[in-house]
């Protein structure tokens, strides 16, 4: 997982916390309000009891004061009467507790008010007739009506009563009904906030458990990056540092230490302290790279001489670079990495480099020598022979004629090997322009300047199509001809010479002469002819310079045209190869890159 | 034109060489002049000299000791008495960079000694016998190099 991935799950994290958040807290305060509604009409429930409980008890206070009163009647004994007053008082206290309970009830209110006023009423009556004397005949009239009365208006107050006991249990009843409603909720409620929990917290600690294991597989893998890093400074001798050019914070890696002979953060990195380790005569190269960092943001990078602690002189290179963020505030970063190997390598390279290209141009004069010089004395030589041939030559002896026209074939041979010497050497010498050449072309010119050869030999040429590429087109000219040449030269008496000259493209893994195992593709181009051929033993030797399978007698030759192939065709990156069959023919083959 | 004689000036520090120049010369039917000089210092004092007979060719030898040709070449092209002068390179070498060279440089012809005495007199009598006045104006670099 990376970086970019890794942030959009912590985004993904965050909106979820928040969701859940959101989600939680909704079915919460749902489930807060539904139980508040139960508790509500838990109360209610309890409310309607205790109006029943306390219309009861009225009822049972009434029914005290009636019988009290009673009592009185019959004993006029002052204990009922007292009785009577404390029924009073209680059912005073029931009313003003009814009153209480029935607040908020408008229609037990109702029924309440009228309650009350018949039960005032009966205790005015009940009262009345404790003051009245009851002995007298038309007082037992008025009692008996009185008591009748009573009864009538005790009968109405239970009715009464009976009623609002009865509305009292039609409201319990329909609470208690809205209540068993509600609560049955409540378990699908509690279980939803359970359930919704749950999910978070299994999800949170999935999610934070694969967040966990990232961050330490990302902290592991910084670890081994780190490590390695630190290792790979160590094995390749570099080492790095930062320098905060606006807090002049300059910090070095562990191996930079190393690398002055120190030990790791054994000293505390500065400009000055450094350049104490720098070689006396390159501190300006330090300094002279500092100041273009500092003014021209030019990155520094040299090559600076440093005498470790334990006095050892190094070569160091530095490479550095400028960072600047959007603040403008300017961090160097660089390398130092001691190259004092690839340093001494690079020197002993180069002068041997120079030796190199001295004795070769010592070569090179040498070869004028040769071929030049020697050729003033070899003309003379000619010239005088030619003057003997023409003046002289009657007047001597047999023997002197026969030696003097040895002394002649030599001397032409010796010219014919300069001159082939020279070709040789300028097929170095000379500037190569490489251009596009159809070697269709150069064949053609190559056969006209064979021209007389081929009629004389009555040969025969056979080319397919061959390719166009971009050679030093003489050079390659001179190639065809010196191979054509060779075998017309080295052809069989008395059987027409055949030349067949076949091109294809090819790769280079398949034939191990190019010693390249890859796919490259080359241009192969054979030259196979009927003629003499050779034994293959001597299929390398032929390429040496001055090497020959023929006695000049029966071929004459320098053994030069060979080496010269050989070397157009490394002029051209190429490779060539020879291929004998004594007395059947030979293969040529060279190899350009396509 | 026939009975007028040629005026030649060789430049050549080699011996055997001045005696087959002088040698060929001889034996050639055209009646010639020939003056030798045996290096390019010789030369130029020679040339400079104002009495003289200008010769109608010049043979100049590049490989001398003290002044080469091709020096003495570029000097003889600076002074306008000489324009008329045909100039012969007569050298040993037949390397691309001396021919070049000295045609860039304003030579007529390029002839590279011949190895063989009558070789030498053909190419002699031949370039005694182009008319260089013609020649300049088709001047160029295929029949720089005499070829016989």
């Amino acid at each position: 997982m990376n970086f970019k991935n890794f942030l959009s799950s912590s985004f993904l994290i965050k909106s979820v916390f928040i969701g859940s958040l959101v989600i939680l807290i909704f079915i919460s305060s749902v489930s807060y309000k539904h139980t508040l509604v139960i508790t509500d009409l838990a109360e209610l429930v309890t409310h309607s009891y205790e109006v029943r409980i306390e219309l009861e008890q009225l009822n049972s206070r009434l029914t005290d004061a009636e019988s009290a009163k009673q009592g009185y009647m019959l004993s006029k004994d002052s204990i009922f009467f007292k009785a009577f007053n404390n029924a009073h008082a209680k059912v005073n206290k029931s009313f003003f507790k009814l009153n209480q309970l029935a607040a908020n009830n408008l229609r037990q209110q109702n029924n309440l008010d009228s309650l009350y006023g018949l039960i005032n009423f009966r205790f005015e009556n009940l009262s009345d007739s404790f003051k009245e004397t009851p002995d007298t005949s038309h007082q037992a009239i008025t009692l008996k009506k009185n008591l009748r009365d009573g009864k009538k208006l005790m009968d109405k107050i239970h009715i009464q009563i009976q009623n609002m006991i009865n509305l009292e249990i039609i409201y319990l009843h329909e609470r208690q009904k809205k209540y068993e409603n509600e609560i049955s909720f409540t378990p699908i409620f509690t279980f939803l906030v359970f359930l919704f929990s749950l999910i978070v917290f299994v999800f949170s600690y999935f999610k934070i458990n694969e967040n966990l294991f990232i961050l330490k597989k990302a902290n592991k893998q910084l670890i081994i990056t780190t490590e390695s890093f630190k290792q790979a400074e160590e094995i390749a001798n570099i080492s790095s540092w930062y320098w905060d050019l606006e807090l002049n914070l300059l910090v070095y890696s562990d191996n930079l230490y190393r690398l002055l002979g120190c030990e790791p953060q054994s000293f505390k990195p500065s400009i000055k302290k450094f350049l104490e380790f720098v070689h006396p005569s390159d501190i300006h190269l330090i300094i002279q790279g500092d100041e273009e960092v500092v003014n021209d943001n030019k990155p520094p990078t040299a090559i600076f001489r440093v005498i470790r602690k334990d006095g050892e002189l190094r070569y160091f290179k530095s490479i550095g670079k400028v960072l600047i963020d959007k603040n403008g505030k300017k961090t160097l970063i660089g390398i130092n990495s001691d190259v004092t190997e690839q340093y001494l390598s690079n020197v002993s390279l180069e002068e041997r480099n120079q030796e190199l290209e001295r004795t070769n141009k010592e070569l090179a004069s040498f070869n004028h020598v040769a071929s030049h010089d020697l050729q003033e004395p070899l003309r003379k030589i000619q010239t005088f022979i030619s003057r003997i041939a023409e003046k002289e030559v009657l007047n001597m002896s047999e023997t002197g004629k026969d030696y003097f026209s040895r002394i002649h074939t030599a001397v032409d041979r010796m010219r014919i090997l300069i001159n082939d010497l020279l070709l040789f050497s300028s097929t170095n010498k000379i500037e190569k322009i490489f251009e596009p050449t159809d070697f269709n072309v150069l064949l053609e010119n190559v056969q006209q300047e064979l021209a007389q050869a081929i009629e004389d030999k009555n040969a025969v040429i056979e080319a397919g199509n061959l390719p166009t590429l971009n050679v030093i087109p003489f050079q390659i000219q001179q190639l065809f001809t010196n191979l054509i040449g060779n075998s017309l030269k080295y052809s069989k008496p008395n059987v027409v010479p055949v030349v067949k000259i076949r091109s294809e493209l090819i790769i280079a893994k398949d034939y191990p002469i190019l010693k390249m195992d890859t796919t490259k593709k080359y241009y192969k181009i054979s030259f196979t002819d009927n003629g003499l051929g050779f034994e293959q033993e001597y299929a390398e030797n032929i390429f040496i310079l001055f090497r020959r399978l023929h006695h000049v007698k029966e071929y004459p030759g320098t053994g030069i045209g060979l080496s010269i192939c050989k070397k157009i065709v490394e002029n051209h990156a190429g490779f060539i190869e020879a291929e004998g069959n004594l007395g059947i023919g030979s293969t040529f083959t060279v190899f350009f890159p396509a | 034109m026939q009975n007028e004689r040629i005026h030649i000036l060789l430049a050549e520090d080699d011996e055997d060489d001045r005696l087959f120049f002088s040698d060929a010369f001889e034996e050639i039917k055209i009646k010639t002049i020939i003056k030798m000089v045996n290096d390019g210092v010789e030369l130029m004092n020679y040339l400079s000299q104002p009495d003289i007979v200008l010769p109608n060719i010049l043979f100049l030898d590049l490989n001398m000791p003290r002044k080469t040709g091709i020096d003495c070449l570029k000097e003889i092209k600076e002074i306008d008495r000489f324009k008329d002068m045909a100039i012969a390179i007569y050298s040993t070498s037949s390397s691309e960079e001396d021919i070049e060279e000295t045609f860039v440089k304003g030579a007529n012809v390029y002839i590279k000694k011949p190895s063989d005495f009558s070789a030498l007199k053909k190419i002699l009598s031949e370039v005694i016998t182009i008319n260089f006045q013609y020649q300049t104006s088709g001047l160029n670099r295929d029949n720089f190099i005499l070829n016989l």
